[in-house]
């Protein structure tokens, strides 16, 4: 049975608060065919249908009205489709994508609250949605994967520092591709009106799209072919054929079937467009990863009832536990405090404790943890390493207890990294005591200056970050008629990957909860698509001269340097021995707290000092290293 | 023009912006520069160096990192100030310390802890309340330069300790106080206006 019957009491409970958004409205674009020519949003789905199922979700995600926008001759069964659930449905007949653009803005135009555009032909889970719509983080946002599976017939995005960047659709690419754009969209009324412009700017190129639009689309087609052509040959040895040859490869009918409706609905995907038009019209939008949840979109009744087979076969609470657990924590706090730090986090949701109340017990215990120290004996010593360590559980409990029972706020985000930092600041003055008191030490200045790394190290971290959102805001976009995203954007912003050289406990919240990619399993699996050479945007890298090297020692040659420097160190993530090393290197929080419990049990204050400015030191040494090189690269 | 997160994050008291209005020095070039005559000035010191010649020192590493304050902090390098403006004046003032007054550390080390609590808060709100705290929370404070300058004075007059704790007492008030403040208004300004008609229907 689906965990979904039995909602959280902490969601029910704050839903009767009316936190939640009010007078959600939804665009659902009905528009692409299945395998057999009708609407695919009208596939069975369960005892119901895709479409059906959506609404249903979105009725209970405070979604009052919703409009279906379908081709005409399948008006009928995508009413039929809709209708029932406890949602105000409008069916909007439109005969081609242009149209599709203009009737989404037309028919909202009095809606107030925020606005969800999304696909009529994706299944997912409700927990899913929720994370893109009842996190009031996201201001206007999507919905991404980092998974080619979940990502199939979907188009990739690049985000830096958690914003989107780049998005690609059938006519526009993305260089440096990231997550796949899973085609929902959430606006904020704030950028309704960018919303607006951007549909009739697109909705007037679309009713002649430019030549280089029509290229772009047949570049993109010409890849699926030749992935097409190297699915039928799965399995047989079959070589990757020169892309030179990719538009003239033979394909089976039924793959010619299939690479023609993928063409159709890239055209069609009014969600992807409206995407772009956004990023081009510079509208800040942020990245809700998928997670473990499972997305889909089925083209045919097979591979529905698949979808739904998977989607009753997993525990709904057990992925937004998961879920709710930071992707870019450190080694320490990954391995030896989240696998039980989620369960606490669980008990104190089903208790209705807030994020706030285990703020502060966290520095309550971290503060006794500190007089323990203080007392300077062994017992105290142990006592204080034990307590610091229970300390930081909490201190992990609050942020997952957060995410997953969705109790944000902007005090407790402000309180959590307060109490963070004064906590580690407390337990180090009662070290310092504690070293006077047993051991006859004096170590006050190794106390301070322990206290003035970390404090310089995080401002390096804070002052970088702010530099990167600094460029990205200033960034500009090419118009909508470019098939191609800025090439500036290339190299003025580091874009989001999984990165060791952040302290994740320093990171814009947001930014590092979403900045790793997701754990899914299916990552790897036997999608069609792993095997498509023309995936891979923008390769047109080599086609371009070569530039003479640049003379020694100039700003280009440090630059060019950088660049090779920061690419051989990327290439030690694929071992994820060295990705780990890496990150336990950068000494994030659970690391140093680690640090701190077990020198000052087994040995001394003086040598948890000696330990932190040690290693500390080295770690600053290699975030600054990592950045000053990235920013001679740029 | 409004300044930049980083230029912010400086920390700059009015001297340092009376020199940036002046100057216009490539920020990060500077403040490097400045930290090292710093390093070498405080380093060389011992017991027997003349106060005049402390405080100068000081003063003059001060005024080079100064010289950048009124950029706009845009440049590929402008991130490295903060970070080193942090380190030149904790550092500054652990040595300045353990010259002047060696038994005076823990009180350092407290006044250090009101620093950071006011550089992290700097931060920290502006993240999560999309304002910094208020200029005038930073002029108060003296700014970075000012600090470094009143403890190599206080030093010379051999009254450091007793000067820092009376500053990590006053700062302690003002700085946060000003941030829980700060968050009850927030809080109030976030409610919803229903219960301001319920406050004016009890007067």
């Amino acid at each position: 049975m689906s965990a979904s019957a039995h909602p959280r009491p902490v969601r029910a409970r704050r839903r009767s608060l009316g936190i939640a958004a009010e007078g959600t409205a939804a665009v659902l674009f009905a528009t692409a065919a299945g395998d057999t020519g009708g609407p695919a949003a009208t596939l069975p789905l369960g005892d119901t249908t895709i479409l059906g199922r959506l609404i249903e979700q979105l009725a209970t995600l405070d979604v009052a009205r919703a409009w279906v926008i379908t081709r005409p001759q399948w008006a009928d069964a995508v009413e039929a489709a809709a209708a029932g659930a406890d949602v105000e449905v409008a069916v909007v007949a439109s005969p081609d994508v242009a149209d599709d653009l203009r009737a989404a803005v037309d028919a909202t135009a009095d809606v107030s609250g925020p606005l969800l555009l999304a696909r009529g032909d994706a299944v997912t889970q409700r927990e899913a949605l929720a994370g893109l719509m009842a996190d009031p983080r996201i201001v206007s946002g999507i919905l991404v994967s980092s998974s080619s599976a979940r990502g199939a017939w979907s188009f990739p995005t690049r985000s830096a520092r958690g914003r989107v960047v780049s998005a690609a659709s059938g006519y526009h690419m993305v260089r440096k591709p990231g997550p796949f754009f899973l085609g929902l969209l959430k606006v904020d009324p704030r950028d309704r009106a960018a919303l607006a412009d951007a549909a009739g700017r697109l909705a007037d190129l679309l009713d002649d799209p430019p030549e280089r639009w029509r290229n772009e689309l047949a570049r993109k087609a010409t890849a699926w072919r030749a992935g097409q052509w190297l699915t039928e040959r799965k399995g047989q040895g079959a070589e990757r054929p020169e892309p030179a040859q990719w538009g003239t490869l033979e394909l089976q009918p039924q793959s010619e079937a299939t690479l023609d409706l993928r063409v159709r609905t890239a055209r069609d995907d009014a969600v992807s467009l409206l995407l772009v038009g956004l990023v081009r019209s510079e509208v800040a939008l942020a990245n809700r990863h998928l997670r473990g949840f499972f997305y889909g979109r089925p083209r045919n009744a097979e591979t529905a009832a698949e979808a739904w087979d998977r989607l009753q076969s997993v525990d709904e609470d057990r992925i937004a536990l998961d879920a709710a657990v930071k992707g870019s924590d450190g080694f320490f706090t990954t391995f030896f405090v989240s696998p039980y730090s989620r369960y606490i986090a669980r008990f104190a949701a089903r208790r209705g404790w807030t994020p706030n109340a285990v703020t502060i017990l966290s520095m309550v215990i971290g503060a006794v943890a500190a007089a323990a120290f203080a007392t300077g004996s062994r017992a105290g010593l142990i006592a204080g390493a034990v307590l610091l360590q229970a300390a930081f559980t909490f201190d992990c409990v609050d942020g997952q207890l957060a995410r997953y029972s969705r109790q944000f706020s902007k005090l407790g985000a402000w309180l959590d990294s307060v109490f963070d930092r004064g906590k580690e600041y407390l337990v180090y003055a009662g070290l310092a005591i504690g070293a006077t008191q047993g051991f006859g030490d004096d170590v006050w200045t190794l106390a301070a200056a322990a206290m003035t790394m970390q404090t310089a190290r995080h401002a390096l971290d804070f002052s970088y970050g702010a530099g990167q959102r600094q460029v990205i805001a200033t960034m500009l976009q090419l118009p909508l008629e470019h098939p191609e995203d800025t090439a500036g954007a290339r190299s003025a912003v580091d874009a989001d990957v999984a990165d060791a050289s952040v302290d994740d406990d320093t990171e814009d919240p947001l930014a590092a909860a979403e900045r790793e990619r997701e754990g899914d399993p299916e990552a790897d699996g036997p999608e069609e698509e792993a095997a498509a050479p023309g995936e891979g945007e923008g390769e047109g890298e080599a086609a371009r001269p070569r530039k003479p090297p640049p003379p020694l020692f100039s700003r280009r040659w440090f630059a060019r340097k950088g660049r090779r420097a920061i690419r051989r160190f990327r290439r030690l993530d694929r071992f994820p021995a060295l990705r780990w090393g890496k990150r336990i290197f950068v000494l994030p929080i659970g690391e140093r707290f680690a640090l701190v419990s077990i020198t000052a049990a087994l040995f001394s204050p003086k040598v948890t000092f000696i330990a932190l400015l040690v290693w500390g030191g080295l770690a600053f040494l290699y975030a600054f290293m990592g950045r000053a090189l990235r920013s001679l690269s740029r | 023009m409004t300044p930049g997160p980083l230029q912010i994050y400086r920390d700059d008291g009015p001297l340092a912006r009376a020199i940036g209005r002046l100057v216009a020095a490539p920020e990060a070039i500077v403040a490097v520069l400045g930290a090292a005559v710093l390093g070498v000035v405080l380093g060389l010191s011992d017991d027997a160096t003349p106060a005049g010649l402390l405080i100068g020192g000081v003063a003059l590493a001060v005024v080079i990192v100064a010289t950048g304050a009124g950029r706009p902090h845009d440049g590929a390098f402008s991130w490295l100030v903060p970070p080193v403006l942090r380190a030149l004046e904790y550092a500054g003032l652990i040595r300045l310390t353990s010259l002047a007054d060696p038994d005076a550390m823990p009180i350092c080390f407290a006044l250090l802890a009101v620093l950071a609590f006011h550089h992290y808060d700097i931060v920290y709100r502006l993240r999560q309340q999309g304002a910094a705290p208020p200029a005038w929370t930073r002029t108060v404070g003296g700014g970075w330069e000012g600090r470094l300058l009143v403890a190599a004075v206080l030093a010379a007059f051999d009254v450091l300790g007793t000067g820092m704790l009376v500053a990590a007492i006053a700062l302690t008030c003002v700085w946060v106080g000003e941030s829980v403040a700060s968050w009850t208004s927030y809080a109030r300004a976030l409610r919803p206006a229903v219960i301001d008609d319920e406050e004016a229907e009890d007067e």
